[in-house]
């Protein structure tokens, strides 16, 4: 009888908080069972605060002291699900939606920066990015629905590590850097470089991505992006891919793709832009490049079931944003056209 | 304890900071007119309108939300008792069936038309796009837009 009802004390304790072993032996059993329910129960209330922080020196400050206990919160689309799911117990919520040195894009001598607590509509609705960023303002006004668009970052795109994520491509294809700020001081890194697996950045407990920079385009380079979704809004991409490009004397003199999905995050796909720098942009242009891609992606996901359909999606999607570009730059020619014979 | 402005209010509340806003407006102030459908920012049965853009309040903690204007569904009937024009619209077109996704569409396409007055039906489209309804085919939905959208200048 005594041994039945320790079988099930060892089923229960393990799934609830550990109970005093003595003690279990000691009570009856009912009484145990209670125990275990309220410590149960306890254990399900979230022990967290929330810390709203006004300037990004205090917020510095917060995360030195609290190290590995805090957690970074801005949009909080993602971190909250994680939250509730129970992925992840933080102690202390930094709350950095507040801080303004954080939000909106400014120029920084010959290059762009984005702040990081930047949300999704803020890009969309910039007048501060030209139409040779189209890439980056597509990417942005495909992430989630309106709502989702209105609370997340770019900061939390990227540092939530997600292969899936919309902007990282085409700020990978832009060569961005990532700007660093922990309490003691700043530090750069290439954003492709920030990115260690799926899920995981080299961000430190006490450091926070403050914002992301990248060279301002002249009127000769663009970056389109392309994404296949389930459906048009609220998708996760399955694919998506941005393509940086720069075309001097009907050559395309450096190209640059930013992928997603297609990884364990966001990447670039150096072996496929090699063989296509300088060469003519027209259609078979564009072929090689597809051809390029299906051969890089052939090796990097072999063994997957879903292999034959990415391939052939890949194409697809890569060609879209090719294509775009092509038409950018023909809609510029024939407006400098234009010019040219008015000028005469 | 928590400072909330919600529909136009005041509230102190001793509540936890980092309960989600939609647990604070359903289960603090009885406002239950805002919706939990998917509980992660999939269906947008939660919308509420903070400083005039919409948003998915199960995926807001309340700390968030102090110093900042809050709408719930409850905030749009006016002083007289009267709907408002996109609330009057949804019921002419018969945009509404079961009601569930309602709350949270009729603020969405609250704040389509505060954005602007004459939307097409793409804008209306991407607008809507974050609410989810099963019922109706959203066909009725755009239309009831643009019905509101003329009440809104009749009352002009």
């Amino acid at each position: 009888m005594k041994k039945r009802i320790l079988g099930i004390k060892a089923k229960r304790v393990k799934y609830f908080v550990p109970l005093d072993r003595d003690k279990f032996m000691t009570v009856g059993v009912c009484y145990n069972l209670y125990i275990i329910g309220l410590k149960g129960k306890r254990k399900f209330v979230m022990h967290m605060e929330s810390y709203r922080s006004k300037s990004l020196d205090e917020t510095l400050k917060k995360l030195c002291e609290c190290g590995d206990k805090a957690c970074i919160i801005a949009g909080g689309t993602d971190i909250i699900i994680k939250i509730r799911d129970k992925k992840v117990a933080p102690k202390v919520m930094v709350d950095i939606s507040d801080i303004d040195e954080l939000r909106g894009i400014r120029d920084v001598g010959s290059q762009s920066e984005i702040g990081a607590a930047t949300t999704f509509t803020d890009l969309v609705e910039a007048n501060e990015l030209k139409p040779n960023l189209k890439g980056l303002i597509d990417a942005a006004a495909s992430v989630g629905s309106p709502q989702i668009r209105n609370m997340g970052t770019i900061g939390g795109n990227i540092c939530n590590g997600s292969p899936a994520a919309d902007t990282v491509p085409p700020l990978l294809a832009l060569n961005s850097t990532a700007i660093i700020s922990s309490i003691s001081g700043l530090r750069e890194i290439a954003l492709e470089d920030i990115f260690l697996d799926k899920g995981y950045t080299q961000l430190k407990h006490d450091e926070i991505l403050t914002s992301v920079r990248f060279p301002k385009l002249s009127e000769n380079e663009v970056v389109t992006f392309s994404k296949l979704g389930p459906r048009n809004a609220l998708a996760i991409s399955k694919i998506c891919l941005a393509v940086y490009i720069k075309k001097e004397s009907g050559v395309v003199s450096d190209i640059r793709i930013g992928s997603g999905s297609l990884g364990k995050h966001g990447l670039r796909e150096k072996n496929v832009e090699e063989r296509l720098r300088g060469k003519k942009l027209d259609e078979a242009f564009i072929v090689e490049a597809v051809t390029a891609m299906e051969k890089e992606l052939k090796n990097r996901l072999r063994g997957r079931s879903s292999l034959d359909f990415k391939l052939e999606a890949a194409k697809g999607v890569l060609e879209n944003a090719l294509v775009q570009a092509v038409e950018f730059f023909t809609k510029k020619e024939k407006a400098g056209d234009l010019i040219d014979k008015t000028k005469r | 304890m928590i400072k909330l402005n919600v529909n136009g209010k005041d509230y102190e509340l001793e509540v936890d900071g980092t309960k989600r806003l939609l647990d604070v407006l359903r289960d603090d102030l009885g406002l239950t007119g805002t919706k939990e459908g998917c509980g992660e920012g999939e269906c947008g049965a939660c919308t509420v309108i903070m400083d005039g853009a919409i948003v998915d309040s199960c995926l807001l903690l309340a700390s968030r939300c102090e110093g900042r204007k809050i709408i719930t569904i409850e905030g749009l009937e006016r002083e007289d008792g009267k709907l408002d024009p996109v609330q009057q619209a949804f019921i002419e077109k018969g945009a509404v069936q079961c009601g569930f996704c309602i709350p949270g569409m009729v603020l969405a396409s609250k704040v389509i038309l505060d954005k602007n007055e004459n939307p097409t039906d793409d804008e209306i489209k991407v607008g809507l796009s974050g609410n989810l309804c099963r019922c109706t085919g959203y066909n009725k939905m755009v239309e009831a837009v643009k019905r509101a959208a003329e009440i809104r200048k009749e009352e002009k």
